[in-house]
């Protein structure tokens, strides 16, 4: 029991990060109408964006969570690093473009290469830690429950949890959220009722992409850093994007909880007796990504926005 | 189109086929002066009709059928570890089998995961359909790298024999071997360059096979409905016509294809690994066939070099050490960008397709086909 309360546990942080990627992807498929897989670099932009303005900010005093102040700065920093980048590669690549959402989708490769070679070539492909000191597991929940969770640990989920109750507040209680929603539910409508439906594309990047960077860097606070951190995860967050239903944002995260649940949860199988070993995390869940596009292309939460 | 005459050549592929003899005359000079050994151009021969193959694999499913298939590197590393891993001396499975019987245990296991990967996903609309083909070739190299019992995970298999080294006379042959004129010698060869030469012979080959059967296909009514397919997929079901069967049956061909070249790779390099089953394998496909043209065979083969153009020259430029960047990072900015600027500026490719997609009796005679 203790032990599917651990999985449960590292599935929790596991899907914040999921999440924060997840949201960016499914508002870039629904508003800008394709498969952004430049999306995992974003997040490894996001992460570098980060290590380099933590080599500043770092020594700022204070700590919240066993994480220093300056940490948060540079997450700040990364966010705004890679919603920068994304603008930018939105007005310079993907808008001139005559293409349909398949030019796009390759268009989107070529870019994700891009960003990819310039982090590789300043930095090169070891790993790189953020400079911050690992504690053990929090005494409390060990002791009563026998789960090992690190203060680094609270502190994504707990970041994560902030992030994306901005996002909800944002989308539901602002001009620019009910925006945003009209034109991801149909930007023809959207444009004839007034709304400059391309300052709300502006404006998804940015939230999109901000909301990755933050996922890339939480995700190299939880393992390491390197310049295929990112692409690597692409995949899962697809995954997430497609179970939660393409361009619902809340489905993407919904979507990601699950999907990052599963993802933490394959161990869980080898106990029961089946022969999956935990490198088939991933695995396990492109195959639930495919068994979604078949059964339920809408995902669970298709028609929510 | 206006007239097109079968011999007259459009000033593009003039010019395309001048920078091809440009370049193919200044890597003969190398090689005359020394400055780049005779095994390692015809290595890199060999390479370049690997990717072709890739290519018009990839063009049977793209280029005649639209179908969005981001699973090369998966057909590629099967045909390849299927024929390391029936032939190679560190095989953990058996090793020992014949090449040429090995062959078809490569193609064997690619059309099998052709079904596999195909039945599922080919209903899917097209963006789907490239993200679930990555996804299930992602699972293939996850099996690859850790189901070591079979595959030696990812210390990958060595050992591989080359594809001729059980033929009566290229298996037996002495090294460095002579060639006489009338009982003088004339020049004498070494291993590296006999085998490269048979490599590129044998290479030589399977590409013209290909290209002939693709040709003969593509311009049968069956590749007249995979084309309807791609235009208008609603349009050729209206017609009565079975589209999940046709694009299926393109989808095997076109891996067959690809598990051909992985099998030519495998007997080329005598190396396979988890590696070679990266996304980025894919990509590179990717690159050459909407580089050269989606759907035109001619570009593909332009593609292809191109491909190990980048590749090679990367590692060249990088080992003179006149650049300030790593090789890898290079060849990915240098993918990158050219993905961007194809899209942008030539959607449709260098060598778009013309003249394949016509009876050569058609053209200039003014019917519609």
């Amino acid at each position: 029991m203790a032990q599917i309360l651990q999985y449960l546990a590292n599935g929790l942080v596991f899907s914040s990060i999921i999440i924060l990627g997840s949201i960016g992807l499914s508002l870039v498929y629904s508003i800008a109408d394709f498969a952004n897989f430049a999306h995992g670099d974003t997040m490894t932009l996001g992460a570098y964006g980060a290590f380099v303005a933590f080599g500043v900010f770092g020594g700022l005093g204070g700590t919240v969570l066993g994480l220093p102040i300056g940490f948060f700065i540079a997450l700040v920093v990364g966010m705004a690093l890679a919603a920068a980048v994304a603008v930018l590669t939105h007005i310079l690549v993907y808008k001139p473009l005559d293409t349909d959402s398949i030019g796009l989708l390759i268009t989107s490769i070529g870019v994700a290469f891009v960003y990819r070679a310039v982090l590789q070539a300043s930095f090169g492909t070891d790993f790189l830690q953020y400079d911050i000191s690992r504690s053990g597991p929090i005494p409390v929940l060990l002791d009563t429950l026998d789960v090992a969770v690190t203060q680094r640990d609270v502190a994504i989920i707990v970041s994560a949890a902030v992030l994306v109750a901005g996002l909800h507040l944002l989308l539901q209680r602002t001009t620019l959220g009910r925006k945003m929603r009209a034109t991801a539910d149909n930007p023809d409508l959207a444009r004839v009722s007034g709304i400059r439906t391309d300052r709300v594309i502006l404006v998804m990047w940015v939230v999109g992409s901000a909301l990755a960077a933050a996922g890339g860097v939480f995700l190299a606070l939880y393992s390491q850093l390197d310049p295929r951190i990112g692409f690597n995860i692409l995949l899962v967050v697809f995954a997430a994007v497609i179970l939660g239903g393409i361009g619902s944002v809340y489905g993407a995260m919904l979507g990601g909880l699950l999907i990052g649940m599963l993802h933490e949860l394959t161990p869980l199988l080898s106990d029961v007796g089946l022969p999956i070993s935990n490198a088939y995390a991933p695995a396990v869940a492109f195959v639930i990504m495919v068994a979604v596009l078949l059964v339920r292309p809408r995902g669970i939460a298709g028609d929510m926005t | 189109m206006s007239t097109l005459d079968v011999g007259t050549y459009s000033p593009r592929e003039k010019g395309v086929v001048g920078l091809l003899g440009v370049l193919g005359a200044l890597l003969l000079l190398a090689v005359v002066t020394g400055f780049l050994a005779p095994a390692y151009l015809l290595y890199l021969v060999g390479l370049s009709a690997m990717y072709m193959l890739l290519s018009m694999g990839l063009n049977v499913q793209w280029g005649y059928g639209g179908m969005i298939n981001f699973s090369v590197a998966a057909f590629f590393g099967l045909g390849a570890y299927g024929t390391a891993l029936l032939t190679a001396s560190g095989s953990p499975i058996s090793g020992g089998v014949s090449p040429v019987v090995a062959l078809f245990g490569g193609l064997g296991l690619a059309a099998v995961l052709a079904v596999i990967i195909g039945y599922p996903t080919l209903k899917l609309r097209d963006d789907y359909l490239a993200i679930a083909s990555l996804g299930l070739a992602e699972v293939v190299r996850i099996f690859i790298l850790n189901e070591s019992q079979w595959t030696a995970g990812s210390a990958g298999l060595t050992g591989i024999p080359l594809f001729f080294s059980d033929w009566p006379v290229l298996g037996d042959l002495t090294y460095p071997y002579v060639f006489y004129a009338g009982g003088t010698p004339v020049f004498n060869m070494s291993q590296s360059v006999v085998t490269s030469f048979l490599n590129v012979v044998l290479v030589s080959v399977i590409v013209a096979a290909v290209y002939l059967f693709l040709r003969r296909i593509h311009q049968s009514p069956w590749g007249r409905v995979l084309r309807t397919i791609r235009t208008d997929e609603d349009l050729a079901e209206t017609l009565g016509k079975n589209t999940f069967a046709f694009k299926m049956q393109a989808f095997v061909i076109g891996s067959l294809i690809m598990a051909l070249a992985g099998v030519f790779y495998s007997h080329l390099v005598l190396f396979v690994s988890p590696q070679d089953l990266q996304p980025i394998t894919t990509f590179y496909v990717w690159v050459a066939v909407i580089l050269g043209g989606t759907g035109s065979d001619r570009g593909a083969m332009l593609g292809g070099f191109t491909i190990v153009a980048i590749q090679q020259g990367t590692r060249f430029l990088t080992d003179t050490g006149a650049l300030p960047i790593g090789a890898a990072p290079l060849r990915l900015m240098l993918v990158g960008l050219l993905i961007i600027f194809i899209v942008r500026l030539r959607p449709e490719g260098i060598l778009p397709p013309e003249r394949e997609l016509i009876w050569p009796d058609s053209l200039g005679g003014g019917r519609d086909e």
